[in-house]
């Protein structure tokens, strides 16, 4: 089990196969320094979500682990695999009948999809609660990379889970979702928008921020 | 680019032609064919992939290939050899039926497929006392369902074949003798409270007039553990239902007897759809248990094994050209070589790894 808190002279696991299958004469001098280091010091227990399997996706994973309800990781998982199933399934029937000029465009990649359609919903500016004068108010500031990130997928998880109808599953809200972002249309973009313009509305108060 | 598809891929879309030569290379079935031959057959996943890929592709294994020998070689003066397909979980049992039903159908036989006997025994929404016989009961909906696929199966044989006795519905509804068959099934189809009664009717007509000189019958049952394990249906006082109470199960079990001539019957035993049996078993002694074997016996067992290398391997050129392996480290070897292990050469296995990949 991996703790919360380790000692700094804790080492990180290493999933990568490549690393281990470098012959001995064929390490540089920093590797052959951290090979001896491992040898005498401990290791951090492994997450449960590291793998070392070449289809593991670092953004996937921060997804399903938000996803995640009361540890529930393997029905996280299988929400996204049966997400991305339906998705390729709706993009590759597209792809088989099209006539061969448009065959091109189709993208059937679902991660690809789940990438791009990420990048979309990422807001570029934030809103943030400043108190001056004895009123609260809302100051434009930018955002860090993974607070985009984490305000992208909160937005379809949220969306997913609030805005439809009750007796669809995750899987088929969740593909919409994505796939309607990948266009650039849906909820979650007019969403993002709506932050924007809120930020472009408030520009005057963007002084208020001294950091 | 002709020569990869080559290797993956046959023009022979007829299984009588299929030979040693075929084994691992997928013949597509044409769609006209497919509405016809497998309105309810196909397993629900082929049948989502079958819409994905918009294209019916099945492999040329083994095990089939040797079914459709016994089938080319069987003698239809003898009694029909009953042949039943064991294997574990997810390894195209159910396919392998579905690719001798297929060669079935284009040597012009009669086809009676049961796509899945363990619906009968468990999850049945109405269940009423038969009106035929006190201690048994009816499945209306089941039986009306299997009737409507049935029409669409074998359309010219219900014109041609005809009753050899009178059959009364109700006080005012009866069937004479020497009407085509195909009157049963639309009484059946329209009054469902007698549909159970006109399937068995049905069974009982086309086994008794299945001679050598007339039209060859083949049953495909998959799932036909179902038929002798346990039910999940109670009665009225909460007590277990047993599964020769059932008028369709007590009709298919007279199917399976091995007293007729001109046919034959192949079965699948599943553990996939049964209820109350481990989930590690999978030899037909286990799951046919004691009453079940003795009904069967003897029969010809075929094995179907998990995939060789060479079936693999076409499975995967197969995904890779039908856009079905979508994610860029797939296409590698490392990513080939990941896929083998995880699957470890189970089709079913296989196909659900790749769906998400």
């Amino acid at each position: 089990v991996r703790w919360t808190r380790y000692n700094p002279y804790y080492l990180e696991p290493e999933p990568a196969k490549e690393v281990y299958r470098i012959p001995a004469t064929e390490l540089t001098d920093e590797q052959k320094a951290a090979q001896e280091l491992k040898a005498v010091r401990p290791i951090k227990a492994a997450p449960p979500g590291l793998t070392s399997s070449v289809f593991s996706d670092p953004t996937v994973s921060k997804f399903v682990n938000m996803m995640m309800q009361d540890g529930n990781k393997v029905l996280a998982k299988s929400i996204i695999t049966k997400t991305f199933e339906s998705m390729k399934r709706k993009q590759v029937e597209k792809y088989h009948k099209a006539p061969a000029t448009e065959k091109e465009v189709i993208e059937c990649n679902p991660y690809t999809i789940f990438h791009q359609a990420l990048e979309n919903c990422k807001p570029i500016i934030g809103l943030i609660s400043i108190q001056k004068g004895g009123k609260y108010y809302q100051v434009p500031t930018p955002l860090t990379d993974s607070r985009r990130r984490f305000l992208a997928m909160k937005w379809l998880i949220t969306e997913c889970r609030d805005n439809k109808h009750r007796r669809t599953h995750m899987y088929e809200k969740l593909s919409q979702e994505l796939l309607a972002a990948f266009i650039n249309e849906g909820n979650v973009i007019k969403r993002k928008h709506d932050l924007h313009k809120m930020a472009e509305a408030n520009r005057a108060f963007a002084h208020y921020r001294w950091w | 680019m002709e020569s990869p598809r080559a290797v993956f891929r046959t023009s022979e879309w007829d299984p009588a032609n299929h030979g040693d030569q075929h084994v691992g290379q997928f013949y597509t079935i044409p769609p006209s064919q497919v509405k016809t031959v497998f309105p309810h057959g196909l397993p629900h996943r082929f049948q989502q992939q079958i819409k994905t890929f918009n294209e019916a592709c099945v492999m040329v294994r083994k095990p089939a290939l040797e079914l459709i020998g016994y089938l080319k070689k069987a003698d239809p003066a003898h009694p029909s050899v009953r042949y039943v397909l064991y294997g574990e979980r997810g390894t195209g049992k159910s396919l392998s039926l579905c690719h001798a039903l297929h060669h079935c159908s284009l040597q012009d036989w009669l086809i009676l497929h049961i796509p899945d006997a363990h619906l009968w025994v468990k999850n049945c929404k109405e269940l009423m006392p038969s009106s035929y016989h006190r201690a048994r009961f009816d499945q209306p909906i089941e039986s009306s369902v299997w009737l409507k696929n049935f029409r669409v199966t074998n359309e010219r044989f219900l014109k041609q074949i005809k009753t050899s006795q009178k059959y009364v519905w109700s006080k005012r509804e009866f069937t004479d003798e020497g009407r085509p068959l195909g009157e049963i099934v639309d009484q059946g189809v329209a009054r469902v409270k007698n549909a159970s009664d006109a399937v068995g009717v049905v069974l009982k007509e086309l086994k008794a007039q299945a001679r050598p000189g007339s039209y060859r019958l083949v049953v495909g049952v998959d799932g036909v553990n179902a038929l002798w394990g346990q039910t999940t249906l109670r009665k009225e006082d909460r007590s277990l239902i047993d599964p020769s109470e059932l008028t369709l199960v007590h009709n298919l079990r007279k199917m399976m007897k091995n007293d007729w001539c001109g046919g034959a019957v192949i079965a699948t035993v599943t553990q996939t759809g049964s209820v109350f049996t481990p989930s590690s078993a999978y030899l037909p002694q286990e799951l046919l248990g004691k009453e079940g074997f003795d009904a069967l016996d003897p029969f010809l067992p075929v094995s179907v094994p998990a995939y060789s290398e060479k079936e693999f391997e076409s499975c995967y050129q197969y995904y890779r050209d039908r856009r079905w392996i979508q994610h860029h480290r797939g296409h590698t070897e490392e990513g080939k070589k990941e896929l083998l292990f995880l699957s470890s050469s189970n089709p079913a296995a296989l196909e659900r790894i790749c769906a998400f990949l």
